[in-house]
């Protein structure tokens, strides 16, 4: 469960003595239940993705808090967040943000080499989950030789490696056409109905607002929930 | 994350960037090798110079000299007794020369040389070395110096002796046979009034006295019981043999007759161990002995070659620090163009300090391999400096150097030395760069904006 309270967030910008205060969130509070789907909806600048880099600890909050699964994290120190970031939350990019010199095998195996797991268990475990993403074909690519959603879908792999909780996607379809896209929200669907992952996840486009259990919209820095979501 | 695994991580981003990463080696190698160089040239030194001083001599003797501020600065019976009464003492040895030139017969040979007086059985004790024959037991047997038979000439009467110009004895007239159980004949002189008169003893030779270990020394002595000095001085009537010029004051003269303690020239303690020369050395010191040991120089030696090595050492370290620069530059080139990665990393739950770890890992081990590769180097340019220099340099003088002279060594803790200032200074250097890795912006790094 993720819970924001009163969350305030603004950026500044120019040189010290002259800056410049751009407002993006005000006062916001949003409850994100275990087991749920959750998307974010906004104009482009509105601040959903200021939202989620908040709840992912890549930025701090002017004002306000935030707590995951009962952990206060916004008084995490760097190396806190870093921890629980590797064993409570996973990331879906819009970008994918795999690293280029990696193959996708060590893309995925990453986490739970981060982790500390011994080289066989880490086999194991990696080999599993690319039949899972139906990639096992791919595992000794390197990004640059992936399509969009083959590449896409080794992030998932990467964001499902630890078994997380809470799964944060910002824009996870925005480099994707239309078909992949559908195939993806799909295995969303399948993740959060079988493994009971929790995801919160920040698009502008309307489809994949829809899988959601609710509908959040960023008005003027402010959250509306939309009633008429099924 | 395992330290296997990020050693691999380590090797896996170094395979990327051969050259760069060769080339820093090569110089950290280069610095490390310097180092080594020219420090090995001090350990050499050091090494070959103690080694002269030490290879024929007893490195537990300790000599003594004589005594400060007593009127009679000479050391006696009483100090020998106090010597032998001290601890880790094994044999306390006194020596003196007769005081005249002796003249030596065998049969129809003779030579002139000095005769040393011994108290044999603590010379026993102290391990005086025999190359023949055995040490003396009566009173009237001696042991002669290994070099005694090469000095002894067929005597024909005439005043100077057959030899040639180098001062040996010519081939015809040199002494061919066994010299043990020969009857020595030992000459002494005293003038009475103008007269001059002489009287001869006859000794047994037992025992031949070992080589002397330094290729130009020469022992033409004869080693005689303290027993034969009294039989010495009862003739001449004064101590040692003495013999006055003839026109020495009768006053002068009478008192040195009446010269009742008889003094030892050549006074040697021996320690029991190397470990308590030390101790010895400085008890006696502090009772106002003046005492010399092998190890009182070696104390001096060492401490100058220690300033030495660590000058030496330290301009080494330059070198080191100079390569170090080039680390720096690898480290930050690899962070800047890892940032992105990093960004990666971090933004999945990469630990701070987990890529801190990474990067020193990396800066540390090229200094490792520098360090390892440069001693490498160091030991073929020492190889072959020992090996060549001795030929130049006798080229260029005409001299032999000696065989076992070493101008450079490298002792075992030269290496962990160079290794262990290689892996500090590396680890400095890399300590920014890696600082600087854990300070990527997320978010930035994700944009590619780094
Ligand atoms: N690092 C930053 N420094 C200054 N201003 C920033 C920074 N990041 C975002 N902003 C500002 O915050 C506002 C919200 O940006 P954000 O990226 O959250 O929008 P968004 O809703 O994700 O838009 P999009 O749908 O286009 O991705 C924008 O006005 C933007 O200019
Ligand atoms: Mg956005």
């Amino acid at each position: 469960m993720i819970e924001v309270k009163g969350l305030s967030h603004q950026f500044k910008i120019g040189k010290k003595g002259k800056e410049t205060i751009i407002p993006v969130l005000e006062g916001i509070n949003l409850k994100v239940e275990s087991g749920k789907i959750v998307t974010v909806v906004g104009r482009s600048g509105s601040g959903k993705s200021t939202l989620l880099n908040l709840i992912s600890g890549y930025i701090q909050p002017t004002e306000g808090e935030i707590f995951i699964d009962d952990h206060h994290v916004t008084s995490f120190n760097e190396s806190k967040w870093a921890d629980f970031r590797l064993h409570n939350l996973g990331f879906i990019f819009q970008s994918f943000q795999l690293i280029p010199s990696m193959t996708a095998y060590e893309n995925v195996e990453l986490a739970l080499t981060l982790k500390g797991v011994h080289e066989k268990e880490r086999k194991a475990q990696t080999e599993k989950l690319f039949k899972k993403v139906r990639l096992e074909k791919f595992m000794d690519h390197y990004p640059s030789e992936l399509s969009g959603g083959q590449q896409q879908r080794v992030s998932i792999a990467r964001a499902l490696i630890l078994n997380p909780p809470i799964i944060l996607a910002d824009e996870p379809t925005g480099s994707l056409d239309s078909d992949t896209e559908d195939e993806l929200l799909d295995f969303i669907k399948q993740l959060n109905h079988e493994m009971g992952i929790t995801f919160l996840i920040i698009t502008h486009d309307e489809k994949v607002a829809k899988i959601g259990d609710r509908i959040i919209e960023i008005i003027d820095g402010a959250l509306v929930e939309e009633e008429d979501a099924s | 994350m395992r330290f296997k695994d990020q050693f691999k991580f380590v090797r896996q981003n170094m395979k990327k960037n051969k050259t760069r990463i060769f080339m820093t080696v090569l110089a950290t190698a280069m610095g490390c090798a310097f180092l080594i160089v020219l420090a090995s040239v001090g350990f050499g030194l050091q090494k070959s110079i103690v080694e002269e001083i030490t290879q024929d001599r007893l490195m537990t003797e300790i000599q003594v000299h004589g005594k400060e501020n007593e009127e009679n600065a000479g050391i006696t019976m009483d100090d020998i007794t106090y010597f032998e009464g001290l601890g880790h003492v094994k044999a306390v040895t006194r020596r003196q020369m007769v005081d005249q030139q002796g003249e030596f017969r065998v049969g129809e040979f003779r030579a002139e040389g000095n005769a040393v007086v011994v108290d044999f059985p603590s010379e026993t004790k102290a391990g005086f070395e025999l190359s023949e024959g055995r040490l003396p037991e009566a009173d009237n047997e001696v042991v002669i110096g290994h070099d005694f038979a090469e000095s002894l000439a067929k005597w024909n009467g005439k005043e100077t002796a057959p030899l040639n110009e180098d001062g040996t004895v010519k081939e015809e007239f040199k002494y061919k046979g066994e010299l043990i159980g020969e009857t020595l004949n030992l000459g002494v002189k005293q003038y009475e009034g103008e007269e001059e008169k002489s009287k001869s003893f006859d000794v047994k030779i037992v025992g031949i006295g070992k080589k002397p270990t330094k290729d130009w020394e020469w022992d033409p002595n004869i080693y005689i019981s303290e027993k034969v000095l009294s039989d010495i001085e009862a003739f001449t009537g004064t101590p040692n043999g003495t013999v006055p010029p003839p026109n020495l004051p009768a006053e002068e003269r009478e008192l040195m007759e009446q010269r009742k303690d008889r003094f030892y020239s050549q006074v040697s303690i021996y320690a029991d161990d190397i470990e308590n020369v030390k101790t010895i050395s400085e008890t006696i010191k502090d009772k106002k002995y003046f005492a010399y040991s092998v190890v009182d120089e070696m104390e001096q030696i060492n401490t100058v070659f220690l300033i030495v090595k660590s000058g030496l050492i330290f301009i080494g370290t330059i070198a080191i620090i100079i390569a170090s620069i080039g680390i720096y530059n690898t480290m930050t080139m690899a962070v800047t163009e890892r940032a992105p990665d990093i960004g990666i990393m971090k933004a999945i739950g990469a630990n701070p300090s987990t890529i801190k770890r990474i990067f020193l890992i990396e800066s540390s081990y090229i200094g490792l391999l520098g360090a390892i590769f440069g001693t490498m180097v160091a030991y073929l340019i020492t190889f072959g400096v020992n090996w060549l220099l001795p030929i130049i340099l006798s080229n260029a003088f005409g001299e032999p150097i000696p065989g076992d002279f070493k101008f450079s060594h490298i002792p075992l803790s030269l290496p962990l030395i160079c290794i262990g200032i290689c892996l500090v200074v590396t680890i400095l250097s890399g300590l920014r760069p890696a600082r600087r890795a854990t300070k990527v912006d997320v978010l930035k790094a994700m944009r590619r904006e780094v």
